[in-house]
């Protein structure tokens, strides 16, 4: 029974993975059509027929284009690894929703036999360490862009790969000093257990640590690589990063793996700080559920999802790419300091926040609220004082440079 | 739970005849390692046969192809030329540990496993072998320096392992624990949370020893950071180090 009920959750996540992510390039291309002032995609149709049905035919058409395309496979490349790379990553991508809940719980009264228990809408459920595994899969996708740029045996593939490499690994630090804060809170690793906090105290997280979710928020976005931070694939300059020498099948792997990063990066986000399924007055938020609740719940959690994801489109064409050395310095010098100070506050507020709270004879959650807001704001405020808000980018000359020579160059030429 | 001391010296020797002909070594052909790999796989049936179940044929199974793909993938990484197939296969072989962690009920050390070597430590390496561009035609990666020494070294010590566990965890308690399953076991050993368990203990009865390895890595870091900073002290300047020498021989040119 166990072993059924997890096949027929894995059947359900990776059926509902591919026709969203089929769809969220439909929704893309629509996106992109309405603030460029265009038509976008509307003509296809069902098959072999007139009618158009506003272009929701479109995903199909682009799945049978990429199995029908020529799959041409270069003769410089090393043949093992390029094989290797797409399906690393799109294992590793859909590996990680083995733990991401996609609703609460089902109720036990389901009308089968010998199952008493309520069901609980994740693949793998209990797992206690289900938010560290999300980073040790999220850490595996990494060898995908590394190994088919490396093995596509081409520069441009190879830039690709190691910045796509640099940039998952840089922002993976502030991506978990973000979490950590969550789960100092919480005092948990497992989803489900820091969405039903939320749900039980009604305070979202990102009412109480806006701090980790701006850090939690940008890294996140850097980690699925999207526009402001697609620099893996930039196709103005590296023709398309890593997967400049795919194509067919392989490369339709490759941009599924990519989305599949946007929506377990949404997936997190929601999870984590914006409650999961939980919406006042809405669904209710124990454990004991009807089936109108279960099924709201369900909603609500795919609608928040779907939001974000509407907002990472948004930011694609809103935003213009960083450079490289400002996306390495955005990590390193704003994002992590950042996430470093979330973890120390909250560290302090776990500790003494609650004997704070009564002395001052206010609520728990309000005096959190208070103190994350406060300290947002100060931090705002040192990064804005300390930050230029016009930023020279002109390549560096220090002084060492217009003093002369060094004892180096004395030194006979 | 080892049956049979014989058994387990002859996979132990056949192990290292497969060890010796598989790393690379310009004296070996196709045949001597066609060899190895026979000599490699008999050894592996050999332990395979001596193993105890595991309950139930889904844990048994999922074991036995576990163990197979983390040894296989360890012997690929000390027997192929090139650097960086190397590095994959240990990446394998780091995901295989993981794979046998989580059988064992280890929920957090497999993810870790996963995150800190995998996700980390192997993708640096990845990174400066990719950057270095090696083909795996430098003598030093065709030969091995003493595959002699190694593999009979290797075999002694894997067959003291072998049969000094094989006894130690012999006996029916073992025996009835194993044939409980992984999660009973979990559950027997710390109360169903692997995870708050792992922390009781590392903070409590390890405290000193995690400590000491924190203060150990820092004093790392700051021992990286005074290198890199002589090193830019000599340049003249932090901001422009990287690329002065460069910029000033154009200069003087």
């Amino acid at each position: 029974m166990f072993l059924l009920e997890t096949l027929i959750k894995t059947a359900l996540v990776i059926a509902g993975l591919m026709t969203a992510a089929a769809y969220l390039v439909l929704l893309e291309r629509w996106m992109a059509a309405w603030i460029q002032d265009r038509l976008g995609p509307n003509r296809v149709g069902i098959p072999l027929t007139r009618i158009r049905l506003f272009g929701l035919g479109q995903p199909l058409a682009d799945g049978v284009k990429f199995f029908f395309k020529e799959e041409f496979t270069p003769s410089h490349v090393d043949k093992l690894l390029y094989f290797l790379g797409p399906a690393v990553m799109f294992t590793a991508a859909v590996a990680i929703f083995a733990v991401v809940p996609f609703g609460s719980v089902l109720p036990s009264e389901f009308g089968l036999e010998g199952m008493s228990r309520p069901i609980e809408l994740v693949v793998a459920p209990g797992v206690d360490v289900a938010v560290l595994y999300v980073f040790a899969a999220g850490s595996i996708a990494v060898y995908g862009a590394l190994l088919s740029g490396w093995a596509s045996n081409n520069k441009y593939s190879m830039y690709g790969g190691l910045r796509g490499a640099a940039q998952l690994i840089s922002y993976e630090l502030p991506l978990g000093l973000g979490l950590v804060g969550v789960v100092l809170a919480s005092g948990s690793l497992r989803l489900d257990v820091i969405i039903a906090q939320q749900a039980q105290s009604g305070a979202w997280n990102v009412a109480l640590q806006p701090l980790g979710f701006l850090v939690f928020f940008v890294a996140g976005f850097a980690e699925s690589g999207r526009l402001p931070f697609d620099l893996p694939e930039t196709e103005q300059e590296l023709v398309g990063g890593y997967h400049t020498e795919y194509s067919g099948v392989k490369l339709l792997l490759i941009l599924v793996s990519e989305f599949l990063h946007m929506i377990v990066a949404s997936f997190l986000i929601v999870i984590l700080f914006f409650g999961g399924w939980h919406l006042w007055g809405v669904t209710g938020s124990g454990q004991e559920v009807t089936w109108p609740i279960a099924l709201a719940r369900v909603v609500v959690l795919l609608g928040k999802v779907l939001l974000t994801i509407l907002f990472f489109m948004l930011a694609r064409w809103s935003w213009p790419r960083f450079r490289f050395d400002q996306l390495m310095a955005l990590a390193w010098k704003v994002i992590l300091p950042l996430g470093m100070v979330n973890l120390v506050v909250l560290v302090v507020w776990v500790e003494y926040g609650a004997k704070m709270a009564a002395a001052l004879g206010i609520s728990n959650i309000a005096a959190m609220a208070a103190f994350g807001w406060g300290v947002f704001a100060a931090s705002a405020a040192v990064v804005v004082w300390l930050v230029p808000g016009e930023p020279d980018n002109r390549p560096r000359r220090g002084p060492a440079w217009q003093l002369g020579p060094t004892d180096e160059e004395e030194t006979p030429q | 739970m080892i049956g049979s001391i014989e058994v387990v010296s002859i996979a132990t020797v056949a192990g290292a005849i497969a060890l010796g002909l598989l790393v690379p070594s310009p004296r070996h052909g196709a045949r001597a390692r066609a060899l190895g790999v026979v000599a490699g796989a008999a050894s592996l049936g050999l332990f395979g046969s001596q193993l105890p179940g595991w309950g139930g044929w889904l844990a048994g199974g999922v074991v036995s192809v576990v163990s197979v793909v983390t040894l296989v993938a360890a012997v690929g990484t000390i027997s192929s030329r090139n650097p960086i197939h190397a590095a994959l296969w240990f990446g394998l072989v780091l995901l295989g540990t993981a794979g046998l962690f989580l059988v064992a009920g280890a929920q957090f050390l497999a993810v870790a496993t996963v995150s800190v070597y995998a996700g980390a430590i192997l993708v640096t390496f990845l990174f400066v072998l990719m950057l270095a561009q090696p083909e795996g035609r430098a003598p030093y990666d065709r030969a091995s320096t003493e595959p002699l020494v190694a593999s009979a070294a290797g075999a002694v010590m894997v067959g003291i392992l072998s049969v000094a566990l094989g006894s130690a965890l012999s006996g029916p308690a073992v025996e009835a624990m194993a044939a409980r399953g992984a999660a009973a076991r979990a559950e027997a050993i710390d109360g169903g949370s692997p995870l708050v368990h792992f922390g009781r203990e590392l903070f409590g009865r390890h405290l000193i020893a995690v400590e000491v390895a924190g203060v150990l890595l820092f004093v790392a870091l700051v021992g990286a950071v005074a290198i890199a900073a002589h090193v830019r002290e000599r340049g003249g300047n932090l901001e422009v180090a990287d690329r002065e020498p460069q910029m000033n021989t154009d200069e003087h040119r």
